[in-house]
């Protein structure tokens, strides 16, 4: 359902993204690690629509739409969800005000009618109790206060809520203690695990891919994936390291 | 108009971001048809009314409750305020009284008209007065404020001619414990002066006057605000927001005065421009004088753009660019409209902020 070939990106005129080719099927869950620097965010942010990064070559087939020709809202409304590695703080707007808008922009964009307030409510707390996030966290301004493990649960309680097609999630394990990891874990497959939906899971470690089996992991190194294969080769990877493995 | 107007110029340091071109020019204009009624100005809210069209107040349209429609002698020395004589209006509540929130409404059709108006609150009284500016022409308002003891008064605010000029003079002597909260919002098309000279001259008196100035096309906006504490343990807040778009000029004076008897004074200021075009600009000057030594004065002043990757986070999840801006943008004046006591009129006042950001973004 996601199709990238010879992706090319750069960023303030530094080429990131070096010829990336990737292709997910309905269905699956994508691993991408990686060392530190290596493009992983970078192909996140591109794949969101980032107007900071630019595409220099290659293209990007999303539900058998051309994604790079799209806005990121009209990626967004199309089913695509990126879950930050760093969730933005914006103070004066509440997280419901937020994603009640967001949500019935999506669905116009799709034709479909605006939830109403007591609607929206109702699904955005059914998805905070699933992920364990306070209620009252709901009412406060977007991320504003969140320490880093509440921001990563608010942004699965987002995915939640807006139930897309495809997910990326860019480090989404890391800051989470035990209990959240779990809880996590158990929320992608609740929400993504399905055969008409696709996940791309950035991590750096083995432990979330125990919630989440991927059926594929791959390595991304310096712009481009070096290496594929099955769920052994995240094992392999925390046992012998970036170097090792791709040598 | 007809004859010479004696303006500032900008050669006084007061007067340096001032438009006076454009005030003169709406003060020659000519009259036109009204674009707007007094009813569709009214917030659905229980209480006194007052309609002014051109200055004069209008009957018709009006309940005015307490307040006289008299003429008003007190004079004052500003440059703008002292043109403000005449016949006006007057709110006089004795000792203890409390009034429904009191609306008044002015519509102008072009040229100028000026209004003085008085409001005295006796001890511990309480008060509420809405204003709302629309139309055309150069409307000109002096208003002397006087709260005794104890007294509270709630004063807001909305500039929303279409075009022309709206001067705001306001002069308040604020005693002891009494509470003074101004809220202004620019959000018209008009451009615009509002100036304030608030005393705190009680023991414990608290003085706030701030807003938001929205501005776009060629509009010049500014406000000059000088809060003077005279006796110790005051308070005040001046927190102002400052949003320009395409070649406008938003600019925000404000200055806190602290006399040496003054000791125990807490000031805020908090003046914050946002550019939405790189071609906008927003002056700002904040300004302390303090001659007290145990005070705690908190002053920030700072102009900046949308921040980039909220405006990035907000698009991922579905909003549109225009959306997103505008989210951000109406939470960027949130602060200083949250100053607003009553919900009615604070929710009357951010969906005129939201119109004016659903045609500027
Ligand atoms: N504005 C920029 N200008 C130049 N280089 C940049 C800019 N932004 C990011 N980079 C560089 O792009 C590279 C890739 O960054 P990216 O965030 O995609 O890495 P990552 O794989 O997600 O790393 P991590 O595991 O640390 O999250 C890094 O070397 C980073 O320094
Ligand atoms: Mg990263």
């Amino acid at each position: 359902m996601l199709k990238i070939e010879n992706l090319h990106a750069a960023i303030d005129g530094k080429e990131i993204l070096k010829g990336l080719n990737l292709e997910v099927a309905a269905g699956q869950v994508h691993a991408i690690m990686g060392p530190n620097g290596a493009g992983k965010s970078t192909l996140g942010y591109v794949l969101g629509g980032r107007p900071e990064y630019e595409v220099t070559d290659g293209s990007v087939t999303f539900a058998g739409e051309a994604l790079l020709d799209m806005e990121a809202h009209e990626r967004a409304a199309a089913g695509l969800f990126l879950g930050f590695q760093y969730p933005v703080e914006i103070p004066g707007i509440s997280n419901v005000q937020f994603l009640r808008e967001a949500l019935n922009a999506q669905r116009a964009s799709r034709g479909e009618g605006p939830l109403s307030g007591a609607e929206f409510l109702k699904l955005a707390r059914a998805q905070a109790d699933a992920l364990g996030m306070d209620q009252e966290m709901l009412k406060r301004p977007v991320n504003v206060g969140f320490s880093g493990g509440e921001k990563k649960r608010n942004e699965m309680v987002q995915m939640g809520i807006l139930d897309p097609k495809f997910a990326i999630l860019d480090e989404t394990d890391s800051g989470l203690d035990i209990d959240a990891l779990k809880a996590v874990g158990e929320g992608i497959n609740r929400i993504m695990r399905k055969p008409d939906k696709g996940v791309l899971l950035i991590t750096h470690y083995q432990r979330l891919l125990d919630y989440v089996e991927p059926d594929v992991v791959h390595v991304l190194v310096d712009g481009r994936i070096v290496r594929s294969g099955g769920p052994e080769l995240a094992v392999e990877l925390e046992r012998e390291g970036y170097a090792e493995v791709t040598a | 108009m007809t004859g010479t107007l004696d303006l500032p110029t900008k050669r006084q340091e007061a007067w340096k971001w001032s438009d006076m071109a454009a005030l003169e020019a709406a003060a020659r204009s000519d009259h036109t048809a009204p674009d707007v009624v007094p009813s569709a100005l009214f917030l659905d809210i229980e209480g006194p009314r007052l309609a002014f069209i051109d200055g004069v107040f209008d009957p018709t349209h009006s309940r005015p409750g307490p307040v006289q429609v008299t003429a008003i002698g007190e004079a004052s020395e500003h440059p703008l305020g002292r043109l403000a004589a005449g016949e006006g209006w007057r709110l006089s509540l004795d000792k203890g009284a409390a009034t429904e929130t009191i609306q008044i409404v002015h519509i102008g059709t072009g040229a100028d008209n000026h209004v003085p108006a008085r409001i005295e609150l006796g001890e511990d009284a309480t008060a509420s007065v809405v204003e709302s500016y629309a139309g055309t022409g150069w409307a000109n308002r002096l208003t002397q404020i006087s709260l005794a003891r104890g007294a509270r008064l709630m004063r807001s605010v909305r500039l929303m001619q279409s075009a022309g000029f709206v001067s705001i003079r306001d002069e308040a002597n604020v005693a002891e414990a009494a509470s003074l909260v101004s809220v202004f919002l620019g959000a018209g098309g008009m451009g615009s002066r509002i100036d304030g000279a608030i005393r705190a001259s009680g023991t414990g008196a608290y003085a706030e006057m701030g807003g938001a100035l929205l501005t776009r096309g060629e509009q010049r906006q500014e406000a000059a605000v000088v809060v003077d504490h005279a006796e110790p343990e005051g308070s005040s807040r001046q927190i102002w927001r400052a949003v320009a778009a395409d070649t406008s000029v938003a600019s925000l004076a404000a200055r806190v005065e602290v006399k040496r008897h003054a000791q125990k004074t807490d000031g805020e200021q908090s003046l914050r421009g946002l550019l939405l075009d790189r071609t906008a600009q927003v002056n700002l000057k904040p300004e302390l004088e303090i001659f007290a030594d145990d005070v705690k004065c908190a002053h920030g002043a700072t102009v900046g753009e949308l921040d980039k990757r909220a405006l990035f986070y907000l698009e991922s999840r579905g909003l549109s660019k225009g959306r997103a801006r505008a989210l951000l943008t109406r939470a960027f004046v949130g602060d200083a409209m949250d100053r607003i006591g009553e919900e009615a009129v604070r929710e009357a006042f951010a969906e005129d902020a939201g119109r004016w950001l659903e045609a500027a973004l």
